[in-house]
């Protein structure tokens, strides 16, 4: 579904992405785990069209997404939650959900089913009169995700979306984000909450000064000598144990 | 596609409201329309519907540019410019080559038109102080221009309009089909400001507006909904200058191309409610007979005096409506229902 061949952005002379190939197969969750600074959100960019690569080969189905304008990568299917949220924050949480299913659907009564179901799905039905400029960050992460999803999108990009929210809240969106597979979108989700992402995640990609340094499932990356010394160290290993 | 689990709960997006808000067509709004029409249909007094006259084609103008400066973020202070070429446009090819301003009228918003969509894409990038220092220098050398165009503009002399009454030179006898037209603009920009905050089309202006990143992650063109807003405002705007023109019969570049005029647009809205359909008609009806009031009141007697108190009055307007009176009216309603519910609650 999506493949990244040897894909790189320089910034002056620093490599903050340095030929990083992988490919995201339809129906799965890939993690990608790294230290801040490894490129993650950077790859992100790359991929969803908000920066583009200075090397290297970025295909989204049948297309070659290298490149391409975001909103052009967007209306291919390919959508994203930013790591600070972004909201419409003149607008409520319903129709910034609203906004999302506009495209598929045309008008805002055509688009209330998606809208309405998204709202529910995420945990957000309870604040949809309120203004975004006015949630809390755990809300605005919860927005963020709801944006994303009411794209009805093919792959979804997942930008550190359990960063704010409580130990419950996350448990919560671990059962959505594992839930939407069966519903037909594959998630390609960078994360530092660790419990997350090992029990959500079936396949783990790790990042470290922009290189991939280790792939595979969670179990062999947390078993990984590099990965334990570059990000998760001993006292993960031993937490885990 | 994608099928998302769960159950379906039915939102109304678009609902009937008391007070007014984007997106819901209220009760005051119709009430205001209802009342607007009246006067205009039982006006007699040739000073009064004067007044009426400015007011509804201020609304107009001011509704023509919320649709730039509210609903998109496109806060222009060059306005004017749009303004003029409208005004300019209809009446030289009146006065040069005797084509009607009812053609004039479509040719000078379709060079407006250009103009909105050139300003933008040169100024695509600039944001906030920066696209509106633009806006303001393209106003001004556009006054500038019309003002060394002598050959074509008539220069600071201007352009005079035969007062010869025909319906196909747009020119009438009285107050009345004047008004009447202007009625008709203004009522049109309303029922599409409506229309834009109902649609599709309106959501991504406002999601433009509101946030670029997150609207192009949803699929929306940044840019192409900005030149298209600016496009469809300097046309509307320009339309508005064609009848300033027909109406007052005088058109001079320091008058009608002025940083004024493209304030005044913008302070209309600011003080009725920017960003909503009913914001510049409210504003409109505040702002335009409380001018035309001080000035023939004080003018006589202390020159300027009625500035200073337009002044004020726009001053505490601003502070204590930010959202406009269309914001405070709907504040002081929904605080009102909510009394009523608790009220309904205890018994």
């Amino acid at each position: 579904m999506l493949t990244l061949e040897a894909v790189g952005r320089q910034f002056g002379p620093l490599w903050a992405v340095q030929d990083v190939s992988f490919t995201v197969r339809r129906g799965e969750i890939v993690g990608i785990i790294g230290p801040n600074g490894a490129g993650k959100s950077t790859l992100f960019n790359l991929i969803a069209g908000a920066v583009a690569p200075s090397a290297g080969d970025i295909r989204f189905l049948d297309h070659r997404i290298t490149g391409a304008k975001p909103y052009h990568v967007a209306r291919l299917g390919l959508a994203r939650t930013f790591q600070i949220p972004k909201p419409f924050k003149q607008l409520s949480v319903h129709e910034n959900v609203m906004l999302s299913a506009l495209r598929r659907h045309r008008t805002p009564h055509r688009s209330n089913p998606v809208t309405a179901r998204t709202m529910e799905l995420v945990g957000i039905a309870h604040v949809a009169d309120q203004l975004a400029a006015n949630l809390t960050v755990g809300l605005l992460k919860k927005l963020e995700m709801a944006r994303a999803l009411a794209t009805e999108p093919s792959l979804l990009l997942l930008d550190e979306v359990m960063a704010g929210l409580t130990p419950s809240e996350i448990t919560e969106m671990m059962t959505v984000i594992e839930s939407l597979p069966q519903h037909g979108t594959t998630v390609l989700w960078v994360e530092h909450v660790m419990r997350a992402i090992m029990t959500v995640a079936q396949r783990l990609v790790v990042l470290h000064r922009g290189r991939i340094i280790a792939e595979g499932s969670p179990a062999e990356v947390s078993a990984n000598a590099a990965v334990i010394k570059a990000y998760l160290g001993e006292s993960y290993v031993h937490a885990t144990r | 596609m994608v099928t998302l689990p769960g159950p379906t709960t039915r939102i109304n997006v678009m609902s009937f409201s008391a007070a007014p808000r984007r997106g819901a067509l209220s009760v005051i709004e119709l009430l205001v329309l209802a009342a607007c029409i009246a006067a205009a249909a039982i006006v007699t007094n040739r000073h009064a519907a004067d007044v009426m006259i400015q007011t509804f084609l201020w609304g107009g103008l001011a509704l023509a540019w919320n649709i730039a400066g509210g609903y998109t973020g496109l806060i222009s202070f060059g306005h004017a410019a749009f303004f003029g070429i409208g005004a300019y446009t209809s009446t030289i090819l009146l006065l040069r080559y005797g084509i009607s301003p009812w053609i004039g009228l479509a040719a000078g918003a379709l060079m407006a038109a250009s103009a909105g969509a050139l300003l933008t894409t040169v100024c695509a990038r600039l944001r906030g102080p920066f696209f509106i220092l633009s806006t303001l220098a393209m106003g001004e050398v556009t006054r500038i221009t019309a003002l060394n165009g002598q050959s074509l503009t008539g220069g600071a002399e201007g352009l005079e309009i035969a007062p010869v009454a025909s319906v196909a030179n747009m020119v009438f006898i009285g107050k009345a089909p004047y008004l009447a037209l202007i009625l008709v603009y203004t009522l049109t920009l309303y029922a599409l400001s409506v229309w834009i905050e109902r649609s599709r089309y309106g959501f991504y202006l406002f999601a433009t507006r509101d946030d670029d990143d997150a609207a192009a992650a949803i699929g929306i063109n940044p840019i192409a909904m900005r030149i298209s807003a600016m496009t469809l405002s300097a046309a509307l705007t320009a339309i508005g200058g064609t009848l300033f023109a027909q109406y007052f019969l005088y058109l001079d570049p320091t008058h009608i191309i002025s940083p004024d005029i493209s304030f005044k647009f913008a302070l209309i809205c600011a003080v009725g409610g920017l960003g909503t359909a009913i914001g510049p008609i409210l504003g409109a009806l505040i702002i335009v007979p409380a001018s035309e009031l001080l000035r023939s009141l004080l003018s006589q007697s202390s020159s300027g005096l009625h500035l200073v108190i337009y002044g004020i009055i726009v001053t505490v307007v601003i502070l204590y409506f930010p959202s406009g009176i269309s914001g405070g009216i709907a504040r002081v309603s929904s605080a009102l229902s909510r009394m009523f519910v608790d009220e309904k609650k205890r018994t």
